[in-house]
């Protein structure tokens, strides 16, 4: 784990890593990445893959039409936002 | 349940109470609905006195990773109460609540249950909606309840059970009454012992309380059969593969511009979700969410991942081929007891992920698992794990109720004289 691919990786996850904090962080990914490493000696060939315990597809709602405009409740968690929006930084010169 | 006053753990969104993850970046949001397990707990009569601190977003096993503070163990000013639920286990340790809800993704109900010598039961995967829920690992996450008896865990499962059409993985399935089902004789009950556990590795007073254990189910009728799982070495570094990616996955809703903080003196908006995410989130939490992004990127997927998933399957094979000559399973539910602040997980985060050992597979797998006090480990709380077939919550805390039944370790109560 270099110096290069933690960055790239912070950059994916759009984290910033004080540099105080930068080794520590990672040589932690590095002993955590190795111990991983460790499943590379399981025989999986021919396994599938078990992404959830209960391997069932998820079931379909009813199409219903529903009306359920909660939009003041949900914008009031907002940092900024006006009557209609969350508002951020202008992303368009 | 009615008037029953209960604290929910600070990860269920509680309509108009701050819900905040022990988080800074949620250290201000008030969701505009409450979780359905609450919602089902409160319909049936009980009072919501309070929330309880945890691990930020349910990561860790002290309850050290809170951007809060640290929970105190009731039994030992200075030391942990186990995580990531430690909050609620603290709670009903120290007779502040009857029972408390928490969750579990690797451990973080049953671990402090242990920690704290309480009785903590993590459902069957799908048993309890996970909807208000905020979510760490989607394919593990499972709420349950922390109480001082198993039987009072029957009481409130009862209620924070059944499906909900607003979680995709709610199990739809006829409802069962676990109170009807517990005090039946367990005579003939087949348990297994995991051979691969290595117990004999353990602290010889870790040991001392499971021999002890194992006696007591004995003379009321339990046989022991040992078992073996072959894969179950694999769960450490399975589950710190799958839940830091699903982590990773969950957490990016987390940039500071519809709900949480938000990063003051920010230039485009890439910067603002940079630095909102960058202040708002812990050193653990931040960890495993680079461990996951890399687990999920491009090159690494398959032999991270992927092979994870598929070891993830071995694990579960292992226990459906157990499940087929025992009843359940027994282990203790941590290596050791609860320990000092600080004194574990600084140097290499591994050690502290090794709290978990014997509890991460049932996650994984999906089963439910139990956890009862069984006595003291150098005068701290040690605990016992059962855990079941799947959908088989009515055997274990069967089990876990006629232990208490012909003890009284889930009697005994911390002095408090520290705090």
């Amino acid at each position: 784990m270099d110096q290069e691919t933690v960055r790239t990786i912070c950059y994916l996850a759009r984290l910033q890593i004080d540099d105080k904090k930068a080794q520590k962080i990672e040589s932690d990914l590095e002993t955590i990445i190795e111990m991983i490493g460790g499943l590379q000696k399981f025989d999986t060939e021919n396994v599938q893959p078990l992404y959830s315990p209960l391997e069932k597809t998820a079931f379909m709602h009813e199409d219903i039409e529903s009306s359920d405009n909660q939009k003041e409740k949900f914008l009031q968690n907002a940092a900024a936002s006006n009557e209609d929006y969350f508002l951020v930084p202008r992303v368009v010169e | 349940m009615s008037g029953i006053p209960l604290a929910q753990k600070d990860l269920f969104c509680t309509e108009g109470l701050r819900t905040t993850c022990s988080s800074k970046i949620l250290s201000n949001f008030i969701p505009p609905y409450t979780a359905t397990a609450v919602m089902k707990l409160e319909s049936a009569g009980s009072i919501t006195i309070g929330k309880t601190n945890m691990d930020e977003f349910a990561m860790g096993s002290s309850n050290e990773t809170s951007y809060f503070g640290n929970v105190h163990n009731p039994w030992k000013k200075g030391y942990v109460p186990g995580g990531s639920s430690g909050g609620s286990a603290a709670a009903v340790a120290a007779g502040i609540v009857p029972a408390a809800t928490g969750t579990d993704t690797g451990g973080s109900i049953r671990q402090p249950a242990a920690h704290c010598g309480i009785t903590g039961i993590k459902p069957t995967y799908g048993r309890v909606s996970r909807w208000g829920m905020i979510a760490f690992a989607s394919s593990l996450d499972q709420a349950g309840p922390l109480a001082r008896s198993a039987e009072d865990c029957a009481i409130l499962l009862n209620e924070m059970s059944g499906h909900d059409s607003k979680d995709t993985t709610s199990l739809d399935i006829e409802s069962t009454d676990l109170l009807h089902t517990i005090n039946q004789p367990i005579k003939g009950l087949k348990i297994g012992i995991v051979k691969e556990f290595s117990l004999g590795d353990l602290d010889s007073e870790v040991q001392n309380r499971f021999e002890d254990s194992k006696k007591l189910y004995e003379t009321l009728g339990a046989e022991f059969v040992e078992i073996s799982l072959p894969n179950i070495s694999a769960s450490v570094p399975t589950y710190y593969s799958i839940a830091p990616a699903e982590c990773s996955s969950n957490l990016s809703r987390f940039d500071g511009v519809r709900f949480g903080h938000r990063a003051e003196n920010t230039g485009d908006l890439n910067d603002l979700y940079i630095k909102s995410r960058s202040e708002g989130f812990g050193d653990e939490v931040k960890r495993r969410i680079l461990i996951g992004t890399y687990a999920l990127s491009a090159g690494y997927y398959d032999a991270y991942y992927k092979k994870a998933q598929q070891v993830r399957r071995l694990i579960k094979n292992d226990f459906e081929l157990a499940f087929e000559s025992i009843d359940l399973i027994m282990t203790p539910t941590s290596p050791g007891t609860a320990f000092a602040f600080g004194s574990k997980g600084a140097q290499n985060p591994i050690e502290l992920y090794l709290e978990d050992l014997f509890t991460i597979s049932s996650n994984l797998a999906g089963l439910p698992a139990i956890s009862i006090p069984h006595g003291k480990v150098n005068s701290m709380p040690a605990g016992l794990q059962l855990i079941g077939n799947f959908l088989r919550e009515d055997q274990i805390l069967n089990a876990a109720h006629i232990f208490q039944q012909n003890s009284a370790f889930h009697l005994d109560k911390p002095s408090m004289e520290e705090f």
